[in-house]
């Protein structure tokens, strides 16, 4: 047990300080000009589908006869576009730089000789990750929600509980992926590597198939979160509905916030505990 | 005594980057030379805390420093890499860095301000560091690891690239910091620039401590070897005018935007060179590098 002299350094105000001097440059980085590209396709899809709702009704898709109306459409762009690539390909991209942008450009050792927990670095821009990509993000799913959910006259007003509780998958999912590859980052040398293959290959392979293995990844319990009835009259999603194992929403709350508090438990244990040599 | 290192190795795989290091560094200023790759960056990483030794054991200011915090209230460190967070301003910088010490934003910018001060840097306090010369780089460096006033100050190569101006005015800053009560322990590769601040001297070579203490010796030794110096300045043919008629520099050479100056005499050569640079007469100098190689030869001689 180590003993000091001076006061203890205590791990949240730390945090704190780390999440003020990080929140800062993560905003006017190069990759939050990445970040709002991703986060402006799809109101830039939406508005596209709105215009040619406008102009010709009859281009929206049909299935089985049936057009696809604005809540619909929504809960597809929520499902296919935010959670299923851009919230995990945001949580890699970040999560896994969280400390690597530090070390890469040498700047980790102002940090690290600095009277604060090595673990509040990691945590304090964790915090950061999360504010910043959620300030992009939620906005962006607020407007294409204006945009899209009145086409084939559907209610605002009515869908807004669903758009709410979309706000609160999605700050979920960045949440749970930011931890998730912040730990990934924090642990190995080439993370991203192994973020490509999870969102890429890992996540979207075994949520195909039935069995245990999809629950180890995020997306099936954020799938248990959404609240959108997707269509299910195509003879691919009845064959879906066979392997479909949807996850409770109590289940699926407590498992996100167990892999986002036990990923950034283990982050900051690893950047605690490793040793990070510089090249000269 | 400020620092003890017990049996101390450091190996990276396979490589060895400190040889089972015993020593204690007393209170005041104590020099580390040492050519490149000889281990100083090692021990200076190692004394503060961002590596685990591998065998052995340190302590400083009496307490181990591997995951110990709080011993950095009581330390700064000015690193040997030339990184910053480019995009803020060199106030900004310190100011942001000293926070981390538990400081509150108004207490911080004044601490920021005085460091600034310390290494003369106010006039570029609204800079962007982006835009400062190496040589202000290498101050305001030294402002963050001396903003909250510590007790010990460890310096990695702090005048690296430094021009004669303010290689001068930070040696007078770190003697008066040692002066003041307070420890230093600041590397280098030429002993001339750490002679200057103190006669207390840790040699280093191939991860061991070859000698401390007094070392007027090795001065001769190095003496004995001619020394290199890079000088990078607008008018260097100027400059070689004046400095051929010293008696002590043996040869002149042009590179492109640099003379290469060999000194027999480093004192007096780099004497005469804060002389012409603050005299302002033969226009500005920017920047002077010596090579680790005038180093290198006399510890070749000394381990044979």
């Amino acid at each position: 047990m180590v003993t000091t002299t001076a006061a203890r350094t205590a791990f949240f105000p730390s945090a704190l300080r780390i999440f003020d001097l990080s929140l800062g440059q993560m905003l006017w980085s190069r990759r939050s000009i990445f970040l709002a590209l991703v986060a402006g396709a799809p109101v830039l899809l939406a508005g596209v589908i709105r215009f040619a709702d406008v102009v010709e009704p009859a281009a929206l898709p049909e299935i089985n006869g049936a057009r696809l109306g604005g809540p619909a459409l929504f809960g597809l762009m929520i499902w296919g576009l935010y959670i299923r690539f851009i919230v995990p390909v945001l949580g890699m991209f970040y999560g896994t730089s969280l400390i690597a942008d530090e070390v890469d450009d040498k700047t980790i050792t102002y940090l690290f000789v600095r009277p604060i927990p090595r673990g509040s670095v990691i945590f304090g821009k964790y915090l950061a990750y999360v504010v910043c990509t959620a300030l992009l993000i939620l906005p962006s799913v607020v407007v294409v929600y204006f945009l899209v959910v009145p086409i084939g006259g559907g209610s605002v007003g009515a869908e807004f509980p669903a758009l709410a509780a979309d706000l609160a998958l999605l700050a979920l999912g960045i949440a749970a992926y930011g931890a998730l590859f912040g730990w990934v980052g924090a642990r190995v040398k080439r993370p991203l590597v192994i973020g490509l293959v999870f969102v890429f290959g890992w996540e979207p392979g075994v949520l195909l198939f039935p069995g245990y293995l999809k629950r180890a990844t995020v997306a099936y319990y954020l799938q248990g979160l959404v609240p959108h009835a997707m269509p299910d009259d195509s003879a691919v999603s009845m064959l879906m509905q066979v392997f479909q194992e949807i996850p409770t929403a109590t289940l699926s709350v407590g498992a996100l916030a167990a892999i986002t508090l036990g990923a950034i438990w283990l982050a900051a244990r690893a950047v605690e505990q490793r040793e990070y040599v510089l090249e000269q | 005594m400020i620092i003890t290192a017990d049996h101390v190795s450091k190996w990276y795989g396979q490589v060895i980057g400190l040889n089972d290091v015993t020593l204690q560094v007393s209170p005041g200023i104590t020099g580390l030379l040492g050519p490149n790759g000889a281990g100083k960056s090692t021990f200076m990483k190692l004394i503060t805390g961002q590596l685990k030794p591998s065998k052995g054991t340190i302590h400083v200011l009496g307490e181990p420093i591997w995951r110990n915090p709080a011993l950095y209230h009581r330390l700064g460190f000015c690193p040997e890499q030339d990184s910053f967070y480019e995009r803020m301003t060199g106030l900004e910088w310190v100011a942001v860095l000293v926070r981390l010490n538990g400081v509150g934003e108004t207490r911080a910018n004044e601490m920021a301000s005085r460091a600034l001060e310390m290494v003369d840097l106010t006039s570029a306090a609204g800079k962007k560091i982006g835009a400062y010369s190496k040589g202000m780089r290498q101050r305001i460096k030294m402002a963050q690891a001396l903003a909250h006033e510590p007790e010990l100050l460890i310096l990695d190569e702090p005048l690296a690239g430094m021009d004669p101006i303010a290689r001068r005015r930070t040696i007078r800053m770190i003697k008066e910091w040692g002066r003041a009560g307070r420890s230093v322990v600041v590397s280098s590769h030429i002993l001339h620039e750490i002679e200057s601040m103190t006669s207390n001297i840790l040699l280093i070579n191939q991860g061991r401590i070859l000698a401390e203490g007094n070392v007027h010796q090795i001065r001769d030794l190095i003496d004995e070897h001619p020394h290199t110096v890079h000088v990078k300045a607008d008018e260097t043919r100027a400059l070689a005018r004046a400095l051929l008629v010293e008696d002590h520099v043996i040869s002149l050479k042009f590179e492109t935007d640099a003379l290469v100056v060999q000194t027999a005499r480093p004192d007096a050569f780099y004497a005469r060179l804060t002389a012409i640079a603050a005299s302002g007469d033969l226009g500005p100098i920017h920047e002077v590098t010596s090579p680790d190689d005038n180093l290198q030869a006399v510890f070749k001689y000394l381990v044979k």
